[in-house]
């Protein structure tokens, strides 16, 4: 990759919940989006629960396209949600078709402290990223 | 499937006002810069003054697929509006405009006010302008900046809002961040975002002194 490109190579997948946080949730819940725009990873929106329809399908066409690619995708979720409100399941049987295993998974607890959730999961991207053979085979 | 006919603004009858909802419809890349085709991310991820004016101005955001990253790969070579524009691409932009219909319509339905914002220049997801140069194909060798910026959608855009529109909802206003112009201007882009969200806000306004009118 050129050295003009900025990308990097970071992505998490999220729930709308926390792309979205409504007035009630907003203040029991971190930043989320911020945190992960300060940790330099993009995003890929997951729908709420009941609306994936096609759009999961769509979703993980493209996981899967970064994962063989040498870009490392995590998810994030809320605790207490079913399947962190990450479609968990559906989305480990989408990946699994394409060859693709389910990414390392943080969940956000919401009704805590929101600083300290916050630093937890700053520290958990902070962490994650492809081994570094991997990160040269693919980013240069 | 059948819907009640929305009224002129794509509401259902009888929709409280008060719940109206902002939604920006933003192309894939604005939340993701590792979409973007080799040496055009200007961004490590997060396009943060675009989403920093949606959120500071009431907007949720609902991400679009990217239609390029699917369909011709995370490693893919650029191209203009004319290589994508093939019957096989349209049909793939239709089923990713297929699979994101039904939230958009939702929106629409229950009387949320729903903005496009995509991507200009671009070959896909231009809305003002798409990147165009006729004859460029075979081997990828050209020189810089040898491609033309036109007025004109990208080919997904064009058929998202086709999609809309057979399903008989209102359209959608729109504008891009002029990612992919050639030269990229931050401090411009970001000009031109704002003055739009602020011309929907001057439209919406309630309380517009009827004098002014």
């Amino acid at each position: 990759m050129n050295g003009a490109d900025a990308r990097g190579w970071r992505i998490a997948l999220l729930p709308d919940a926390l792309v979205n946080p409504r007035d009630a949730s907003r203040a029991a819940l971190p930043d989320v989006l911020g945190i992960l725009e300060a940790a330099g990873y993009g995003v890929l929106q997951l729908p709420p629960a009941g609306d994936e329809g096609p759009l999961l399908a769509v979703i993980a066409d493209q996981v899967a396209e970064y994962a063989h690619h040498g870009y490392a995708v995590a998810a994030v979720g809320v605790l207490g949600e079913p399947g962190g409100g990450l479609h968990w399941r559906r989305l480990a049987s989408l990946l699994q078709h394409r060859g693709v295993a389910l990414p390392p998974r943080h969940l956000v607890r919401a009704q805590a402290d929101t600083a300290a959730e916050g630093g937890k999961l700053a520290a958990f991207l902070a962490d994650y990223d492809l081994p570094v053979e991997e990160q040269r085979r693919w980013r240069v | 499937m059948t819907h009640a006919e929305p009224n002129e603004g794509g509401m259902e009858p009888g929709v409280n006002q008060d719940a109206r909802r902002r939604v920006a419809l933003i192309a894939n890349c604005l939340l993701n810069q590792n979409a973007k085709v080799c040496e055009g991310a200007h961004y490590r991820g997060v396009v943060s003054p675009v989403v920093q004016a949606l959120r500071s101005r009431g907007y949720e955001l609902q991400q679009l697929p990217c239609p390029e990253l699917a369909f011709a790969g995370a490693r893919r070579w650029w191209a203009v509006y004319e290589q994508y524009d093939t019957p096989a691409y349209r049909a793939h932009c239709r089923r990713l405009a297929q699979a994101i219909a039904p939230r958009i319509e939702q929106y629409l339905r229950r009387g949320d006010e729903v903005i496009l914002i995509g991507l200009d220049g671009s070959p896909s997801t231009g809305v003002r302008f798409t990147s165009s140069k006729p004859d460029w194909g075979g081997r990828p060798n050209r020189p810089d900046d040898d491609w033309d910026i036109v007025p004109g959608r990208g080919i997904w855009i064009e058929e998202l809002e086709a999609e809309l529109q057979r399903r008989g909802l209102p359209s959608v206003p729109a504008t891009g961040w002029a990612l992919d112009m050639g030269r990229f201007d931050e401090a411009g882009s970001r000009w031109d975002l704002e003055e739009f969200l602020d011309s929907r806000e001057a439209a919406a306004r309630p309380d517009k002194d009827p004098a002014e009118s």
